[in-house]
């Protein structure tokens, strides 16, 4: 391997094909190679952020009359979606849960009040963690970013 | 005595012209060949860049573990450390160390009280760990679940009830993170 640069053989001068050393170039891709190979994180995971209210939050310095009250009640039939003093009932579709018209639900609400920025879902006991995933991920992509997860026996509905 | 030019001398006491040419070692090719590192390097390159593009400079902070899998999420932040409670649907773990068993969590407790002891216990000295070793740092009270999706409400909620009156009231869940639709994740 050489850069041709001009044969300058004919003329009798010396040649001016150089050869590239190229071997610390290997050894520096081989370095990092192995390097990259050793730190590489394969699974990539992540976190999904609740903001659990602790002792002393929930009723914080409002008057409980003036908080508009939004509760995702899971159940087994189920969402049913409380906002302030309404419910709406969100069957399931077949075996699966209308994860599609809940965030079309809890968009509505939140362009009805835009400064709204949190929500908690009440689940039942027989509720899978999966359910509960997928509810709160409907939530945050309906711009609300504050959930929280409580039992369905603290929601007081 | 004439006197000849000095030309090579080599072999000349050989008879044999077969044996002088095999000697002289005449019209064989040079046993050095210039070996062709491009496409070596080549692959070496991309490798590189590929390894570069999947770098991560947190690390590894969650290990998945064989017996849980997890749910995916659009919207998800980046983990931190923290300890990690892990719940499958036999055991829960702490950092790897079993801290209680499925079977003790789906039990209804005859006192009402959900708080796991072991579980509890081992976060508290955590938490004094970190607020000795971090004096000037304010403790950030997260702790991380990774829970299998199959997993019931019901034992997810003892476990959140121990963690929160053990003083960490940032429950975070991990997740796959999963590709949404151009938006990137949210603030926490």
């Amino acid at each position: 391997m050489g850069v041709s640069v001009d044969s300058g053989n004919k003329s009798g001068k010396k040649p001016l094909n150089a050869d590239l050393n190229l071997v610390p170039y290997i050894d520096l891709l081989t370095c990092m190679v192995a390097f990259l190979l050793i730190t590489a994180v394969w699974s990539q995971l992540a976190r999904l952020n609740i903001h659990q209210k602790g002792q002393g939050q929930a009723g914080e310095d409002t008057p409980p009359e003036k908080v508009f009250k939004l509760i995702v009640l899971v159940n087994g039939d189920g969402f049913n979606l409380v906002a302030d003093q309404d419910q709406q009932p969100i069957p399931k579709k077949g075996e699966s849960y209308d994860f599609e018209k809940l965030s079309d639900e809890l968009k509505k609400i939140k362009d009805s009040h835009p400064d709204k920025t949190d929500i908690q879902v009440a689940s039942e006991d027989t509720i899978k963690f999966d359910t509960l995933i997928r509810t709160m991920d409907a939530a945050m992509t309906a711009r609300f970013p504050d959930v929280s997860l409580i039992d369905s026996g603290g929601a007081g509905i | 005595m004439p006197i000849h030019a000095p030309h090579a001398q080599l072999f000349n006491s050989v008879k044999l012209e077969v044996a002088k040419a095999k000697l002289g070692h005449e019209g064989r090719k040079s046993s050095y060949a210039a070996l062709n590192l491009v496409a070596y390097i080549d692959m070496m390159t991309m490798l590189v860049i590929f390894l570069l593009m999947s770098f991560s400079a947190t690390g590894e902070i969650l290990f998945v573990q064989k017996n849980i899998v997890l749910p995916d999420a659009q919207n998800w932040t980046d983990l931190e450390r923290a300890p990690v409670i892990g719940v499958s649907k036999d055991v829960v773990t702490l950092d790897g160390a079993q801290v209680a068993t499925a079977d003790e969590l789906m039990k209804d407790s005859a006192t009402g009280d959900f708080k796991i002891a072991e579980l509890h216990d081992k976060l508290v000295t955590l938490k004094n760990n970190y607020k000795l070793l971090h004096p000037s740092e304010e403790f950030n009270g997260i702790a991380i679940i990774q829970s299998d999706k199959n997993v019931e409400f019901k034992m997810l909620k003892k476990i959140m009830y121990s963690v929160a009156v053990a003083g960490y009231q940032n429950v975070n869940f991990a997740v796959v993170p999963k590709a949404k639709g151009g938006g990137a994740a949210p603030a926490p």
